[in-house]
């Protein structure tokens, strides 16, 4: 069989899975609509009880009363919509922006069958959603960096605690709000050089040298922890960085609250993730990166230096999520402590799997992740519904069901993974 | 001759690898100590000589704790045949066999799924939900009042298969859509965390009576594994001939039936297998199997055997340190044992060191992470040790 054959198959056969793993899709979506549609007759005229803070935190509210029914009718009607239009595009239909849409309205029904009843303030819910996601949607970025450029990055946890440990220590001893980020943004590139070393030079299976940063990174930050920052607290005392306020914006009701009074890092993550999807996919830099995650040969053929391109990109990728990690420490949360991160790095790396590699849906994903979490905490304050370990599971079963592609399944970069052997 | 020279050139690498991790965790060390740090301006000489004090007084714990006291040896012999002082001296020896334990049954699960070319990182989690299932058939079959080996053997199946379910998980999701087992089994690990607290806060049959806090009942009062040795005091019990067995059961299945040869070849070159007609997604389904089966016996012996209740700290990191085990090791049985007691002596003689000296134990997951980055890159550690180790270092990679 030629090689034109042989592509020709290959290629209908992946168009097929693609087809079928739509049809799959819709029928998913069809299920969503199904039990969204049973949820809203078994709430009945059960009301929900909403309040959002109209000019500050604590001040006056602004009460929203309706019945819980009505979000599921919409979010059904909506995945009803979505899941014909997947089946009648198949492949080529955009579901994740699709998704986008429907997640909002997924979030009210939700929070307002957990609360059943309970009157509850909502502007928290929401502002603590966004924060959640600012650190991981900056690992998920530092993720897609380095796997579009070709390798593997599971150490998003350890730079995570390294950032966070780093970040506090730093601000702690200088005493300026500025040296917490860049302590972890440099201790964060100086592990994702010692990735690249590990992987590209040594050619140390990427997902082994992963682990080795990870453990080492929860074993050392423990280990100082326990040894230097219990017995010196001062070096854990970081000048926390504070939400801050958006002139003019932050003074819109409801949403000013919301939106424009968040911490710093949440809109440096907007801007990056912003600025990164246009150079991923925009700019020169971003074609080279992409060749050589997807075809290191060709792009070393047209003259990509593809092992320092790699290099750079770990480098940048370890930055952004020693950075994102100094979030942890220096959000107010008393500095440092063991095991801050959580897993959180693995969400980041789950939300680029959901996210398919793009920033802006990585985003997405790690929207949906913070409000998992910051359901649960409103919950768990409330003292209504679920037990908390219960809640605290979700994010992680979330992840596994994502990782999983039961929604979707989704293609890495061709050459992530695997060493490339310049000629 | 010659087979010695072989076991020395296999050991040559990992004991390289352990020393330099050592003499790095040294450095850590002092470098951690702010006296000695702050005694570096006005005297350098002295801050080195105090900042290698500290390390002696740390290291010589740990090997105290891991090995005994001469001074206690001493003293037994002296004494003749004084029995407790025998016990004395012998236990720290004893205990580290013990420590030894968990990580031969993770060691030997961990490599077996790296044989097959699953890189699991759940051995936590399935020995936390091994050790769930001990629990239960302990207190079940215990307080039905069965002889102790109907019961041992109740604790132990109910051990694996609830490692097996928790590795089922992964395994199958790995065969079927292809997800990466590195997250789906952290996650997992995350969630059995989660579930055990639930179960100890919520569950009436496990939870401790009058606690409000996560920690089951007194395993003890229903069942006592056997220990091996006539003296109380040394609590080293069936688990360790049990792991050792194991060791055994596994070398013989990877390397000598079909199906341990299936899994070899996937793990090996899976597309090849796949041409040669071999399931290469049960070859996963099945190692993933086997896997949580034995770290989940490896956690009912722990819980039930020697820290006789279960709490969420059960595991206390053993799922990490197995995968170090299983790399230093070669991903061999023989190697794991010969590891596993290695990091046994490192977790019991920790334990003293950090009583001494104030030396946190996180100190070795550091040091385990060090040793799986020497191991992996042996062309690495190549470079750090110059001429005299070089071509052997070779040799021993070859």
């Amino acid at each position: 069989m030629s090689t034109a054959v042989m592509s020709a198959v290959a290629e209908s056969a992946e168009q097929r899975a693609a087809l079928r793993s739509a049809r799959i899709r819709a029928v998913i979506f069809l299920l969503f609509t199904l039990a969204s549609f049973s949820a809203a007759s078994a709430a009945g005229a059960k009301e929900a009880i909403f309040s959002f803070w109209i000019d500050k935190i604590g001040g006056k509210d602004i009460i929203l009363t309706f019945p819980i029914a009505v979000p599921w009718l919409i979010s059904g009607a909506i995945s009803g919509a979505i899941a014909t239009l997947q089946f009648l595009r198949g492949a080529s239909f955009r579901w994740r922006a699709a998704i986008g849409i429907a997640a909002p309205f997924y979030a009210v029904a939700t929070v307002g069958a957990l609360l059943d009843g309970t009157a509850a303030n909502l502007t928290v819910l929401f502002t603590g959603t966004l924060n959640y996601a600012a650190p991981v949607a900056i690992g998920s970025l530092a993720g897609i960096i380095s796997e579009r450029s070709g390798v593997l990055n599971i150490a998003i946890e350890g730079k995570f605690l390294l950032g966070a440990l780093a970040g506090a220590v730093a601000s702690s001893l200088f005493g300026v709000a500025i040296a917490g980020p860049i302590a972890g943004l440099l201790i964060g590139a100086a592990v994702g050089l010692l990735l690249a070393v590990l992987g590209l030079r040594y050619k140390v299976d990427q997902i082994v040298a992963g682990t080795i940063i990870n453990i080492g990174a929860l074993g050392i930050t423990n280990f100082l922890y326990l040894r230097v920052l219990q017995r010196y607290p001062d070096l854990n005392q970081p000048v926390n960085i504070d939400p801050v306020t958006i002139p003019v914006l932050s003074d819109i009701p409801v949403i000013g609250n919301i939106f424009f009074n968040l911490s710093p890092y949440f809109y440096v993550a907007v801007l990056l993730v912003g600025f990164f999807t246009y150079a991923i996919f925009k700019t020169r830099w971003g074609l080279r990166l992409r060749a050589s995650g997807e075809q290191p040969s060709a792009a070393g053929t047209v003259g990509v230096d593809v092992i320092k391109l790699r290099y750079r990109s770990m480098i940048l990728a370890g930055a952004l999520a020693g950075f994102a990690g100094s979030y942890l420490a220096l959000s107010g949360t008393g500095g440092f402590g063991m095991g801050i991160s959580s897993g959180r790095g693995f969400i980041a790396l789950a939300a680029l799997i959901f996210g398919a590699w793009h920033p802006v849906y990585a985003f997405g994903a790690a929207l949906i992740f913070g409000f998992a979490d910051a359901t649960q905490t409103l919950l768990s304050i409330l003292g209504v519904g679920l037990p908390p370990q219960v809640l605290l599971a979700v994010p992680y079963v979330m992840t596994i069901i994502v990782v999983a592609g039961l929604i979707g399944r989704v293609r890495g970069p061709a050459s992530a993974g695997r060493p490339y052997e310049q000629g | 001759m010659t087979r010695l020279r072989k076991l020395l050139a296999t050991i040559r690498l990992p004991a390289i690898s352990v020393l330099v991790a050592l003499l790095v965790g040294a450095i850590v060390i002092m470098l951690s100590d702010l006296e000695v740090l702050g005694k570096i301006p006005q005297d350098p000489l002295g801050a080195i000589v105090l900042g290698v004090q500290r390390v002696y007084l740390a290291y010589t714990s740990l090997l105290m704790g891991a090995f005994g006291d001469p001074a206690k040896f001493g003293k037994a012999i002296a004494a003749g045949g004084d029995a407790v002082l025998w016990a004395k001296a012998f236990r720290p020896i004893t205990e580290t066999l013990l420590a030894s334990v968990p990580l031969m049954f993770v060691g030997l699960a961990v490599m077996v799924s790296f044989r097959t070319g699953v890189f699991n990182i759940g051995g936590e989690g399935q020995f936390m939900m091994g050790a769930l299932g001990g629990t239960i058939a302990a207190i079940v079959l215990g307080g039905a009042g069965l002889p102790t080996p109907i019961t041992i053997l109740g604790v132990v199946a109910l051990g694996a298969l609830f490692g097996a379910a928790w590795a089922f998980i992964p395994g199958i999701l790995k065969a079927r859509v292809g997800a990466s087992e590195v997250i789906t089994t952290i996650m997992l690990n995350y969630i059995a965390n989660l579930f055990i607290f639930f179960l100890l806060v919520n569950w009436e049959l496990i939870q401790r009576e009058d606690r409000t806090q996560p920690i089951s009942k007194a395993l003890d009062k229903f069942v006592v594994i056997p220990t091996i040795l006539p003296i109380e005091a040394l609590r080293l019990h069936l688990g360790f001939i049990v792991a050792l067995l194991l060791a055994v059961v596994v070398s013989w299945f990877l390397w000598r039936t079909a199906k341990g040869f299936e899994l070899r070849a996937a793990g090996l070159n899976l597309p090849a297998a796949r041409y040669a007609g071999m399931g290469a997604a049960s070859s996963v389904v099945i190692a993933m199997l086997i896997s949580g089966a034995i770290a989940g016996i490896g956690g009912a012996f722990e819980v039930v055997g020697t820290v006789k209740q279960l709490t969420t700290a059960i595991s206390g990191g053993v799922g990490f340190t197995a995968i170090a085990i299983a790399l230093v090791g070669g991903t061999r049985p023989s190697g794991v044992v010969a590891t596993s007691l290695v990091f046994g002596a490192l977790r019991n003689g920790g334990a003293l060191m950090g009583l001494n000296t104030g030396i946190p134990i996180d100190l070795l997951f550091f040091i385990q992470a060090l040793v799986i980055m020497f191991i992996a890159a042996p062309s690495l550690t190549q470079r750090l040790i110059r001429s005299p180790f070089k071509r052997r270092v070779k040799e021993a990679t070859a």
